[in-house]
């Protein structure tokens, strides 16, 4: 009866957490893969692998890199299991257009088609800080790099998403290697 | 003093960051000073653009458990008939291998999954832990150590799979490794895996479950966990 009890506490504590994080973590997924189906896949996976190892996250307070994690590891897997067949990065706006049908303005949506363009490992940095509120230390933790190494790939996917946008790029200063392995 | 193109790079690679060099060039340099402007509306396109509002939270109704139980077991049954297709087929290709690059839904995809949750245990320490409690954490699995496995910085009774088991890390030149004594998961042969910055490897001790040893990290060296492997299962006393 008490561990029934238990079981439900625990059970409900989990929703509570996996509902709060998921908006967060269906986004992180998405930029990640740049496919709603996949990042619902993914997102999904992950919850199932974290309500199996809950245990192991002492700490509530660190659940949401720990769920990035997870995630960032299933979307590997995903794409480990299946060989993708290559598409043009317009029909994929095309095929994601229900998800990004929130653009209210042309600007949005051209930043969008921009980001769908952005290498994989720009793009990934740039969603954990602009996103997730990460700090360059915690990116770098996350992705193994050092903080050299990120700045440099942020500075990067700034500079390419300006460049994708038409912005008025005279100011934009030239690369200076901060990371000697980038 | 900072010059206008190590501000720029800075204020690209971080609009928000505000340190004290930074915001004394910017209120000394007019160029600069619109230039950060000029990024910072970009940086709110940005914002907007990744936020995905309305879609990405169509699912999310109040009182709908955050993931389908029922669907994500259909996905499972689907996936099990192409499992068993493509298994027997890597059975074939891959036959007497040890090595598993992608080890899947599996005991070591567990473990990692297990040792992202907790990152303390990863720091360098030169401390041990008391040998009193490295005793009781190992008691609660009925083992306990005959030998020194090196210097142990972290011991700690983990839930995983359902049962207790002892997390310990050895402190090595390359850097911590972590162990999980297993007396519960038994496997038939020895895995290495190498998981997205984990290395590591399963090893069967007959007759008493099995031990999982990693390390992650730039430096992570199969040499290191494997001595420690063979130094953990031989300073334990499987039948205490």
């Amino acid at each position: 009866m008490k561990d029934a009890i238990g079981g439900n506490q625990k059970r409900a504590r989990f929703q509570a957490l996996c509902q709060a994080l998921r908006p967060d973590l269906l986004r992180f997924a998405f930029w990640l893969s740049r496919d709603r189906a996949l990042a619902e896949d993914v997102v999904q996976e992950t919850m199932l692998r974290a309500w199996k190892a809950q245990d192991s996250l002492l700490d509530e307070a660190a659940a949401k890199p720990w769920f990035l994690t997870i995630i960032r590891r299933e979307y590997a897997r995903s794409f480990e299991r299946k060989r993708f067949v290559t598409l043009d990065v317009d029909e994929l706006i095309a095929k994601e257009e229900p998800m990004l049908a929130a653009a209210d303005d042309h600007d949005v949506e051209e930043l969008r088609a921009a980001l769908f363009k952005l290498p994989d490992e720009y793009r990934e940095p740039l969603v954990l800080q602009v996103l997730m509120g990460y700090s360059t230390a915690e990116i770098a933790a996350q992705l193994q790099l050092s903080n050299a190494a990120v700045l440099t790939r942020l500075f990067r996917a700034r500079k390419q998403l300006r460049t994708l946008c038409g912005e008025d790029t005279r100011m934009d200063p030239e690369e200076s290697r901060l990371d000697p392995e980038e | 003093m900072m010059d206008c193109a190590h501000y720029r790079r800075a204020i690209l690679a971080d609009p928000h960051d505000h340190n004290a060099d930074m915001r004394l060039h910017r209120d000394t340099c007019q160029d600069c000073s619109r230039y950060t402007d000029q990024v910072r509306r970009f940086e709110d396109r940005l914002d907007r653009a990744l936020r995905l509002e309305s879609s990405a939270e169509v699912r999310d109704r109040p009182g709908v458990l955050p993931f389908r139980i029922r669907d994500a077991q259909t996905l499972r049954l689907r996936r099990g008939w192409l499992a068993a297709a493509a298994s027997l087929l890597l059975a074939v290709v891959v036959a007497g291998s040890l090595w598993l690059a992608v080890p899947g839904p599996s005991l070591a995809a567990d473990v990692v999954t297990h040792m992202a949750g907790e990152p303390r245990a990863w720091a360098r320490s030169d401390v041990s832990v008391p040998e009193r409690t490295l005793d009781q954490v190992l008691a609660e699995s009925q083992v306990r150590l005959r030998a020194n496995p090196g210097l142990v910085s972290y011991a700690n009774s983990c839930l995983f799979r359902g049962h207790h088991v002892p997390h310990l890390v050895v402190q090595t030149d390359s850097g911590p490794v972590t162990v999980m004594v297993l007396t519960h998961e038994s496997a038939r042969t020895a895995t290495r895996f190498d998981d997205h910055g984990y290395l590591g490897m399963i090893v069967p001790v007959p007759g008493h479950g099995s031990i999982a040893v990693l390390e992650r990290g730039p430096g992570t060296d199969m040499n290191a966990v494997e001595r420690v492997a063979a130094k953990v299962i031989g300073a334990i006393d499987w039948s205490a």
